[in-house]
C-alpha cells in the first residue's frame, strides 16, 4: 500500500481524469446533501489528502453489512478500496488470514496512530469468551484499538445498538460500541444491514471533508437518517386516505395499500429506504409488499411482533385486566360493606343521642 | 429502553389495571352502600318504573330550561361525540382496541380524523373558557381544572402525532400515550365517572319524582 | 243558611294576617333554644347523624356532580342575588366532603388529604340549607346528572339538628311542638273556640271529634290563631259537598316542624296522632288543610308505610280536584283573568297538577299559565320554613321579584294559590311591592263562589 502519495497523485497515476473527479467530488456532495459550493474545497481538500488507513474490526457479525458493502454504487466498494481507502484489515475482502493478517493489523494502528478509521461491524459480547479472533476477545481487541483511533464507524444495527444478539435474553450479554467506547467520536450507521449508500457515502465525507457529517441524537448521519420511512414512502397517500391491507393478499395487498395494519413500523423508522431504495434504486421492502421491520432502531427486535402494527402495543393481557377487574371488586364491595357496618353505628349513635 | 417502549410497555400497562381496578372499585363500593327505604305509598302502580326514562329524557335539557343551557349543552355534546368519534374511529385506536379485546370495525379517513378531533379541541376550549369566564356559576374546584386539562392534552398530542406535526413523531406518539396513561390513572378518582354515574343519579331522582306521579 | 254578605266578617283579612304574623314571628327568635353540648359532641352528632341517612341513593347523586353550573340557573336564590354561594351545587359541597371521609370508598385516602369538619363548617352551612334553599327541587330538573339536591338538603338540617344549629325561629317553634305537640300557642281548646265562633257568627257547623267518619279534615295553627278565614272556608266547602266529615282534637295540626326543621324524630312524632285518629274514625280519606309541607308531611312519609293504612291522604286542592272532576262542586264562575301558582311541595314534589286546575275550570276561570308553569314553575322563595326567617328576608324579598314577573307577564290580575306559606310570602311580597294584583287562596275562593242548593236541603246537609 503505498501511503506516501496523495490521493490526487494516486488518481492521476491511474488514469482519472480532473473532470472525473470533479464528477466523484459532485456526487458525493450531492449524496450527502451538501451544498454546491463546496464542490471546490472537496476538490482541493482530496488532491491533497494521503489515503487513510482503514481497519475494519468484525465481531458478533453475520457478514451482511459487508454484503451490503459489495452492492455499494456510488462509490463503489472497488472504487474505494482502490482509490480512497486503504482498507488495511477486514476479514471477508482481505487476501491474508491467520497471523499475517492480525500482524499487518497491528502495524497499520502503529504506523497511522491517530489518523485511522475505525470501522466495527456485529456487535460486542461483554462474556469475553462467545466471541474471540485469533485468540483475543472482540471486548478487549475493541479497547485496543480505539484509542488510537480517529474515529470509529459503526456499522450496523448489531455495531451501533446491539441489534440481535443483545435480542431478549441476549444470551452473550452483548452490547454495542458505544456502549463501551465513551471517549471517540462515534457515528453509527445502523440498519440490518444499512444502506449502501449510507456507509459510503459517511466515508466519503469524512475522507473529503476531514469532519464528520451532522449526526441526529442517536449518532446517525441525518443525511441518511434525518427522515422517517414514512415521510418519503410512496404508499403515503394511502395511508392518509386510511386505504390499508389487511393480509398480504387481499385486494388491498394487489393495489399496493398502506401495510400499517400489517405491522410496518415505517412512521417510527429513520433511514433513507424509501428514497435511496436498495440494489440500486431498485426497490425496498414495501415496495415489495412487505411492511418495514424498522430495522436501523436500537432494539426493534424486542418492540413488539414484525406483523404487530405500531398501535397494537405490548402492554399486558386481558388475564391481568381481569385480575384488576376482581381486585378492585372485592375492595370496594369491602370499602361498601365496612361502610354499612359504619352506617349502622352512626344510626346507633345518631338513636342514643335523642 | 426509549420513551415510546416505555410509555407503549410499563406505563399503558399499569395505568390500564388502575383503571380498570379503581373504576370497579369505586362502582361497587358505592352501589353496594344500603338502599333508602321510601314507605309510603306510590302515586300509581307504575310509577317506579315510569322513573327510568329520565335517563334518557334527561339527554336534553327541556322545558323552560332549554334556551339558558342551550350553548353548553350543545358544546359539550360536540366535544363528547368528537372525543368518542376520535377514540373508536381512527385506525391506530381501532388497532389498539383489536388487540385488547379481539374486535374491530372499519376506520375513518384520517383527514376526518384530524377534523374531528380539531371539532373535539374546539369545543373542549370553549367549554373551558366558559367556565373561566363565570367562576359565580361554576364554583369550579382544582379537579375540574385538573380534569380539564388531563382530557385536552390526549387531544392537543393526539392531533398532533396523527397530522406529523410538532415533535418527531415517535416523541409524539409516546407523549400521547403518557397523556392517555394520566387521563386513564385519574379517571377513577376524578368527576370523570360521571360517565357511569350520570345513569344512576338520573335513574334515582326520576324514580323519587316518578314515585310521587312527577316526570322530570 | 245565612250568606256572607249579611254577616260582618270578624276574621282579620289576610293582610292583617300577614302582620300579626310577623310580629310573633319576631318574637320566637327569643324564645329559641341555646346550644347545650361542646363542639366537638355536635359536630360528631351531625356526622353521625348524617351519614346515617346517607345511602346510595344520596351517594350516587354526590358523586356525579360535573359542576356544570346549570343549576344555577333554576334557582331562585341564585337569580335575585347573583350570589355564588347560593349556587345549589355548593349546598353539597360540605355533603361531599363529610360522605367522602366517612363511608367514600376511597375515605382512606380522603382522612389524609382532607381537613376533619368543624363547627365553623356547620354553622357556615346553614344559611345554605336553611335560608336560601326552599327544597324546591327545581334545580333538578334542569341538572343533567339529575341530582335531587332538595332530598340532599333535607338530610343536611337534619344534621344540622343534630348540631344544634336551627335557625331561630324554626328552634323555637321546633322546641314548642316538641314539647306541647303544637304551635303559635294553638290547642285542641283553641280549635273548640274557632269551630265555636264560626258556628256561632257564621252558621257553619263543624263537626267535631265525630266516633266515625269518611273523611278527616286537618286545620293548621295559621288558620287557628291567625286566619279564620281558612277554617271557615274548609268547613263551607266540606258541608257543601255532603260528605261524612270530621276534625278531630287530638289531631287537628297539619304544620310539622320537625319536617321544616330537618328533625325526623319530630316529624313521626307528629303524623302519628293523626294517622292513629284516622284509623280510629275509620276514616276513608284525609285531607290536609292548604299547609304546603303538610303534603309531605304526610302522604309523602318515607317513614311510614302508608299502602297499609286504610285511608287515602290527599291535600285540599287535590281533594277539591277529584270532587270537581266528579261534578260535585257546583261554582258560580269565576270573574276576570286569574294565573295559578302551584305550591312547590304539592306540584313538582307533589304531583297534584291537574286538581286545582279542575277545581278551577269548575269556575269557568280565564286562566293564564304562568310563563314557568306545573313542574317548572318558579318557587315564591318561602317555603320550608323561610318565611319564617327573619335573616332570609333579603332572599326572599329579591327571589319574589321573579315570581312577580311572572304572574305580570301573564296579564293576570289574580294569583292564586293554595299553600299558606306561599300565600304568606305572595302577600308580603304584594305590600312590599306595592303590587296590584290579588293574592286568592284556593279553598277561599271555592267557598265564595258555592252554588248552594235551596235551604230545605242545605239544612240536611249540616252534621
Amino acid at each position: 500500500m503505498a501511503h506516501n502519495s496523495t490521493l490526487g497523485e494516486l488518481l492521476r497515476s491511474q488514469g482519472v481524469s480532473r473532470r472525473a473527479f470533479l464528477k466523484f467530488c459532485t456526487t458525493t456532495a450531492s449524496v450527502m446533501a451538501l451544498p454546491a459550493t463546496l464542490v471546490p474545497v472537496m476538490a482541493d481538500a482530496l488532491e491533497q489528502v494521503r489515503r487513510p488507513s482503514v481497519i475494519w474490526l468484525s465481531f458478533q457479525e453475520c457478514t451482511g453489512c459487508t454484503e451490503a458493502l459489495t452492492r455499494s454504487h456510488a462509490p463503489t466498494l472497488e472504487n474505494l478500496i482502490f482509490n480512497f481507502i486503504s482498507l488495511d484489515y477486514h476479514h471477508a475482502l482481505q487476501a491474508a488470514s491467520g497471523r499475517a493478517a492480525e500482524a499487518a493489523r497491528e502495524e497499520a494502528m502503529r504506523e497511522n496512530a491517530g489518523k485511522y478509521l475505525l470501522l466495527v461491524d456485529g456487535s460486542i459480547p461483554t462474556v469475553k469468551a462467545y466471541s474471540t479472533i485469533a485468540g483475543i476477545s472482540n471486548l478487549d481487541m475493541l479497547m485496543d484499538s480505539a484509542p488510537n483511533a480517529a474515529a470509529i464507524i459503526a456499522v450496523g444495527t448489531c455495531a451501533a445498538y446491539g441489534g440481535l444478539p443483545m435480542a431478549a435474553p441476549n444470551p452473550t450479554s452483548a452490547v454495542s460500541v458505544s456502549d463501551l467506547i465513551k471517549d471517540k467520536p462515534i457515528i453509527n450507521i445502523p440498519g440490518c444491514p444499512p444502506i449502501p449508500l449510507a456507509m459510503t457515502g459517511v466515508l466519503a465525507h469524512y475522507l473529503t471533508l476531514g469532519t464528520l457529517p451532522a449526526l441526529d441524537a442517536l449518532g446517525r448521519p441525518l443525511a441518511f437518517y434525518g427522515d422517517t420511512i414514512h415521510d418519503r414512502c410512496y404508499r403515503r397517500p394511502f395511508y392518509d386516505r386510511g386505504l390499508f391491507a389487511k393480509t398480504f393478499d387481499d385486494e388491498g395487498a394487489r393495489k399496493g395499500w398502506c401495510l400499517y395494519k400489517l405491522g410496518c413500523k415505517g412512521p417510527v423508522a429513520y433511514n433513507a429506504c424509501a428514497n435511496v431504495k436498495w440494489n440500486q434504486g431498485v426497490s425496498f421492502p414495501i415496495q415489495s409488499g412487505h411492511g418495514c421491520i424498522g430495522c436501523c432502531e436500537p432494539g426493534f427486535w424486542d418492540n413488539g411482533g414484525i406483523y404487530e402494527s405500531i398501535a397494537r402495543g405490548q402492554f399486558g393481557t386481558g388475564p391481568q385486566m381481569g385480575v384488576a377487574g376482581m381486585v378492585g371488586a372485592g375492595v370496594g364491595a369491602g370499602a361498601a360493606l365496612l361502610a354499612r357496618s359504619k352506617k349502622e353505628r352512626a344510626a346507633a349513635a345518631h338513636r342514643a343521642a335523642e | 429502553m426509549n420513551l415510546l417502549e416505555f410509555a407503549r410497555g410499563p406505563v399503558i400497562h399499569w395505568a390500564l389495571i388502575i383503571l380498570v381496578a379503581g373504576t370497579i372499585w369505586r362502582l361497587l363500593g358505592v352501589l353496594i352502600l344500603t338502599r333508602g327505604a321510601d314507605l309510603s305509598r306510590p302515586r300509581d302502580a307504575f310509577g317506579n318504573f315510569k322513573g327510568y326514562r329520565t335517563v334518557f329524557s334527561r339527554a336534553w335539557p327541556s322545558g323552560e330550561f332549554t334556551v339558558a343551557t342551550r350553548y353548553q349543552t350543545i358544546m359539550a355534546y360536540f366535544f363528547h361525540f368528537a372525543t368518542l368519534i376520535v377514540v373508536i374511529g381512527i385506525t391506530p385506536h381501532i388497532e389498539f382496541i383489536t388487540s385488547l379485546t379481539g374486535y374491530s370495525w372499519p376506520a375513518l379517513p384520517n383527514a376526518v380524523g384530524v377534523a374531528v378531533g380539531t371539532i373535539a379541541l374546539v369545543s373542549l376550549i370553549a367549554l373551558i373558557g366558559r367556565r373561566l369566564s363565570m367562576p359565580k356559576i361554576y364554583c369550579s374546584n382544582i379537579g375540574d381544572y385538573v380534569t380539564w386539562v388531563l382530557v385536552a392534552t390526549p387531544l392537543i398530542t393526539g392531533l398532533l402525532a396523527f397530522a406529523h406535526l410538532g415533535a418527531r413523531y415517535e416523541t409524539m406518539l409516546a407523549i400521547h400515550i403518557l397523556s392517555v396513561a394520566a387521563l386513564f390513572v385519574w379517571f377513577p378518582f376524578s368527576k370523570l365517572m360521571h360517565s357511569f354515574w350520570f345513569i344512576f343519579s338520573r335513574a334515582q331522582s326520576g324514580l323519587s319524582y316518578a314515585h310521587k306521579g312527577v316526570r322530570i | 243558611m245565612s250568606t256572607p254578605a249579611t254577616i260582618t266578617p270578624i276574621f282579620p283579612t289576610f293582610e292583617q294576617v300577614c302582620q300579626g304574623f310577623g310580629s310573633q314571628i319576631g318574637m320566637l327568635r327569643e324564645m329559641a333554644p341555646k346550644p347545650t353540648h361542646s363542639a366537638e359532641v355536635r359536630v360528631a352528632r351531625a356526622i353521625d347523624t348524617l351519614i346515617a341517612e346517607t345511602n346510595a341513593d344520596e351517594a350516587v347523586w354526590l358523586e356525579s356532580c360535573i359542576h356544570c353550573g346549570q343549576c344555577t340557573t333554576a334557582c331562585h336564590f341564585f337569580q335575585a342575588t347573583g350570589e355564588t354561594k347560593y349556587a345549589p351545587m355548593r349546598k353539597m359541597e360540605l355533603y361531599r366532603r363529610i360522605y367522602q371521609r366517612e363511608i367514600g370508598p376511597f375515605r382512606w385516602w380522603y382522612q389524609l388529604i382532607t381537613s376533619p369538619i368543624k363547627l365553623q363548617d356547620l354553622e357556615d352551612l346553614q344559611e345554605l340549607v336553611y335560608d336560601s334553599c326552599s327544597e324546591c327541587g327545581r334545580c333538578t330538573m334542569v341538572c343533567p346528572m339529575g341530582i335531587d339536591t332538595a332530598s340532599l338538603v333535607h338530610h343536611l338540617r337534619s344534621a344540622l339538628v343534630a348540631a344544634e344549629l336551627v335557625p331561630p325561629e324554626l328552634s323555637a317553634l321546633r322546641e314548642e311542638q316538641r314539647h306541647r305537640g303544637t304551635v303559635f300557642g294553638a290547642s285542641s281548646d283553641t280549635l273548640l273556640q274557632m269551630v265555636k265562633t264560626i258556628s256561632e257568627h257564621y252558621g257553619v257547623e263543624i263537626p267535631v271529634d265525630k266516633a266515625s267518619a269518611e273523611v278527616m279534615v286537618l286545620s293548621s295553627a295559621v288558620d287557628l290563631v291567625a286566619n279564620g278565614n281558612g277554617l271557615l272556608a274548609t268547613a263551607k266547602v266540606m258541608n257543601h259537598l255532603g260528605v261524612d266529615w270530621t276534625v278531630c282534637t287530638d289531631g287537628f295540626e297539619s304544620a310539622n316542624f320537625g319536617l321544616l326543621s330537618g328533625d325526623m324524630t319530630l316529624w313521626r312524632r307528629q303524623v302519628e296522632p293523626i294517622v292513629a285518629a284516622a284509623q280510629r274514625i275509620g276514616a276513608k280519606t284525609l285531607v290536609i288543610a292548604e299547609c304546603g309541607h303538610a303534603y309531605p308531611a304526610l302522604r309523602w312519609n318515607p317513614m311510614l308505610k302508608s299502602e297499609d293504612l286504610p285511608f287515602d291522604m290527599v291535600f285540599m286542592s287535590e281533594y277539591m280536584g277529584r270532587m270537581a272532576k266528579e261534578g260535585r262542586l257546583r261554582l258560580s264562575p269565576l270573574k276576570g283573568k286569574i294565573t295559578f301558582h302551584d305550591p312547590c311541595k304539592t306540584g313538582r314534589r307533589g304531583g297534584a297538577f291537574d286538581e286545582p286546575r279542575a277545581v278551577l275550570k269548575a269556575m269557568d276561570a280565564d286562566l293564564v299559565e304562568l310563563p314557568a308553569n306545573r313542574e317548572y314553575n318558579w318557587c315564591c322563595g318561602g317555603g320550608a320554613g323561610i318565611f319564617l326567617l327573619e335573616r332570609a328576608t333579603r332572599l326572599r324579598d329579591e327571589s319574589f321579584k321573579i315570581k312577580l314577573n311572572q304572574v305580570n307577564a301573564t296579564g293576570a290580575s289574580m294569583v292564586v294559590v293554595s299553600c299558606a306559606s306561599c300565600r304568606l310570602n305572595f302577600e308580603v311580597g304584594r305590600v312590599k311591592n306595592h303590587w296590584d294584583k290579588e293574592v286568592a287562596s284556593l279553598v277561599e275562593l271555592v267557598a265564595d263562589h258555592l252554588i248552594e242548593p235551596p235551604a230545605a236541603a242545605t239544612a240536611g246537609a249540616h252534621a
